[in-house]
């Protein structure tokens, strides 16, 4: 990147990129402000965990409404919206001609948004579903599948109108985030909200769809992007590509099992937890294959896209060694119910979070047509991603093992333990704190790049010519 | 991978393997659950909350309280649960039946709820103190004073106005919302006996379940 920067133009820009400007940005663009607002709250969340009058006379902004807005905003607005960015750009990059039905994406993301929206203010109003991940109210989640399927449909056509019959490894795994998402998600709508299954039939349909979430979805984007950013960039084949297609069925195939580690010990069948177990153990096979595949991206020296890349990949398959201990019943009597899985979901989502941004700090100059236009910027976001990153699920996981050890003792009190996790959630709001000030560099950087160096003829859409043909 | 239709067959097939084998085992196995009928006792139990209880219910769902609290409790050697007094056995899925949204929660930075109503009446609290440690906060637990309102006494006080806390000629008096949360808290309760969950001493248990 340090090279390119001296000239005008970022390497290899072609008109796959700078057609495809309008709506990505769109894309981009809210998905950054969404993890900035999603920061904020993030951080008052943190800090009402040791502050409890904190805002408590909020109705609007109790610790539970401000929880489930956060997370709703976090994965719905900056993943949905981040992560489509990425999956559209390289389905459009891979299929070899530039996106067609632009205007689906711009309709969809309006609505997309508008629904995040109002999903924020349902649950501040006393909507929430109570379901981890799928915290909207019904009354949006319709708008949800509309929309997604809306911003899809160039994906879609990208897929079927692309130049070589031969697919990709990364295709596929943009292909599967593009297209797993809509099902499970009506699927786990109908079963939760519609027609709802009965007693705890609706704890099993909740961790089964937060599960995909992440394995059939979020995942797939970033394993889309890291398979396609890393021979790209070092210009090196994939090391034993021939395995590459068993790490992604692996990975679809047994991560969807593996929900039911957070039921250990709860009123559900028992076989449930121990699937999930015994599933958490075999889609390491996926992240073995991962790492063989793409272990080139630990080399020392890269740019700051590798490295963005590599930090996030090192979380990512850590995260799934973490989450397979942490599944067995012997560490999850210590950590279940407590911040240690806080520290976990951080620890995953964050990786992906990683990985993207390493894809827009490629992509954006690209669709733009111009360089980033500081150096430093770019340096600051970074370190403020990794300090904060590491510092967030270091501090989470030591007040979660605290507390676990805590609860487990029924000599200590609630009061005990929350005044000995206190000193690790303060570090994890400052680091929340320093994350967050990273994240606004970005999208300060983002708009100063969208706003400051595309020419402003450059962001309306210019109308082609209409051909005259005979068709 | 050339094959377009065999490539989004297989996508398919991974998501519906995966529902039907979790949600559809599940449905088949637990899905016919009936509460039991007590013969002694002559009612079948679990038995089904009052109406003020299940709203309650959507107080509590509606503030967010799962984030905090869970409602189950593991077995007596799995972690703390019984030695806490949160109850005498494990949970099981019977003891949902009749709950129209089970909030089992996955976090407890506060005690678990699963039995609190017996828990208070074993403690002789009563549903003014619940009231007014709602109103003040305690314990860590933050106040909730949006679900109370300060009222012009006119004529009479109110029979659930809080003692203090209330301008001279005003009272504080609980929202419906607030009366509905507490019946619903001072409600849980699961005292009954199941065939699947008995309460037992893992001491004296030769078979340990598996851990």
């Amino acid at each position: 990147m340090t090279n390119a920067l001296q000239n005008n133009v970022p390497d290899g820009v072609t008109d796959i990129d700078t057609t495809a400007r309008y709506p990505l940005f769109l894309l981009v663009g809210s998905g950054l402000v969404w993890l900035v607002l999603g920061g904020v709250l993030a951080l008052i969340n943190l800090a009402q965990t040791y502050t409890p009058a904190l805002l408590a006379d909020c109705a609007w902004l109790t610790y539970g409404r401000l929880q489930a807005i956060h997370e709703t905003i976090l994965v719905y607005g900056w993943f949905g919206n981040g992560g489509l960015a990425v999956v559209l750009w390289l389905l459009a990059r891979l299929g070899g001609s530039p996106l067609r039905g632009q205007n689906y994406i711009t309709v969809g993301a309006l609505f997309w948004n508008l629904a995040i929206t109002l999903s924020a203010i349902g649950i501040a109003t006393g909507d929430a579903t109570s379901f981890p991940l799928l915290q909207m109210p019904r009354y949006v989640q319709a708008i949800m599948l509309f929309s997604f399927a809306a911003i899809a449909v160039p994906g879609v056509l990208a897929w079927s109108g692309r130049r070589s019959e031969v697919t990709f490894v990364s295709h596929w795994y943009a292909v599967a985030a593009l297209f797993l998402f809509p099902w499970f998600f009506s699927v786990a709508q109908v079963m939760l909200n519609f027609v709802p299954m009965r007693g705890t039939l609706q704890a099993v349909v909740a961790t089964w769809y937060a599960q995909n979430v992440f394995s059939l979805w979020l995942a797939p984007v970033a394993m889309a992007a890291v398979y396609y950013l890393l021979p790209k960039i070092t210009g090196r084949v994939i090391h034993n590509y021939d395995f590459a297609v068993y790490g992604f069925w692996t990975l679809l195939f047994f991560g969807c099992w593996m929900g039911g580690r957070h039921l250990i010990g709860g009123p559900v069948p028992a076989w449930i937890p121990t699937m999930a177990i015994v599933c958490a153990w075999l889609v390491l096979f996926h992240h073995m294959i991962v790492y063989f595949n793409l272990r080139e991206i630990f080399r020392p020296g890269g740019s700051t896209v590798l490295k963005f890349l590599a930090i996030g990949l090192g979380s990512y398959l850590l995260s799934a060694v973490v989450d397979t201990a942490f599944a067995s019943r012997a560490l999850a009597e210590v950590t279940q119910f407590t911040f240690f899985q806080q520290a976990q979901m951080q620890l995953a989502f964050g990786s992906v979070t990683l990985i993207i941004f390493g894809a827009f700090y490629y992509l954006v100059p690209r669709l733009a047509g111009a360089h980033w236009p500081s150096v430093s910027l770019i340096r600051g976001h970074f370190l403020a991603s990794v300090l904060g990153f590491v510092l967030l699920v270091l501090a989470l996981g030591a007040a979660g093992w605290t507390q676990g050890l805590g609860l487990n003792d029924a000599e200590i009190t609630f009061v005990e333990i929350a005044s000995k996790t206190k000193t690790w959630l303060v570090v994890a709001t400052a680091a929340q704190g320093v994350l967050l000030f990273g994240n606004l560099l970005l999208l300060l950087h983002f708009l100063w790049l969208v706003i400051g160096q595309v020419p402003v003829r450059n962001l309306i859409r210019q109308a082609t010519t209409v051909e005259a043909t005979v068709s | 991978m050339k094959n377009g239709p065999t490539f989004f067959l297989g996508l398919f097939s991974v998501l519906a393997i995966s529902w039907a084998g979790l949600i559809l085992g599940t449905q088949a196995q637990l899905g016919d659950l009936r509460p039991l009928y007590d013969e002694n006792e002559g009612r079948a139990f679990p038995l089904r909350s009052s109406g003020i209880a299940e709203r309650g219910q959507l107080v509590y769902q509606d503030l967010g309280c799962v984030a905090c609290h869970t409602q189950q409790v593991r077995r007596p050697d799995f972690g703390s649960d019984k030695d806490r007094g949160w109850g005498e056995r494990q949970s099981v899925a019977r003891d949902y039946v009749h709950q129209s949204r089970p909030q089992l929660g996955q976090m407890r930075i506060g005690p678990d709820l699963v039995n609190y109503g017996a828990r208070a009446k074993a403690s002789g609290m009563t549903e003014q103190v619940l009231l007014a440690n709602l109103h003040n906060g305690w314990a860590g637990m933050p106040a909730y004073r949006f679900l109370f309102t300060q009222k012009k006494v006119l004529g009479e006080t109110s029979p659930h106005a809080l003692v203090g806390g209330a301008a001279p000629g005003y009272e504080l008096v609980p929202t419906a919302r607030a009366r509905e949360l507490v019946a619903y808290l001072l409600s849980l309760n699961q005292p009954y006996e199941f065939p699947e969950a008995r309460p037992y001493a893992p001491a004296a248990d030769e078979e340990k379940p598996a851990q």
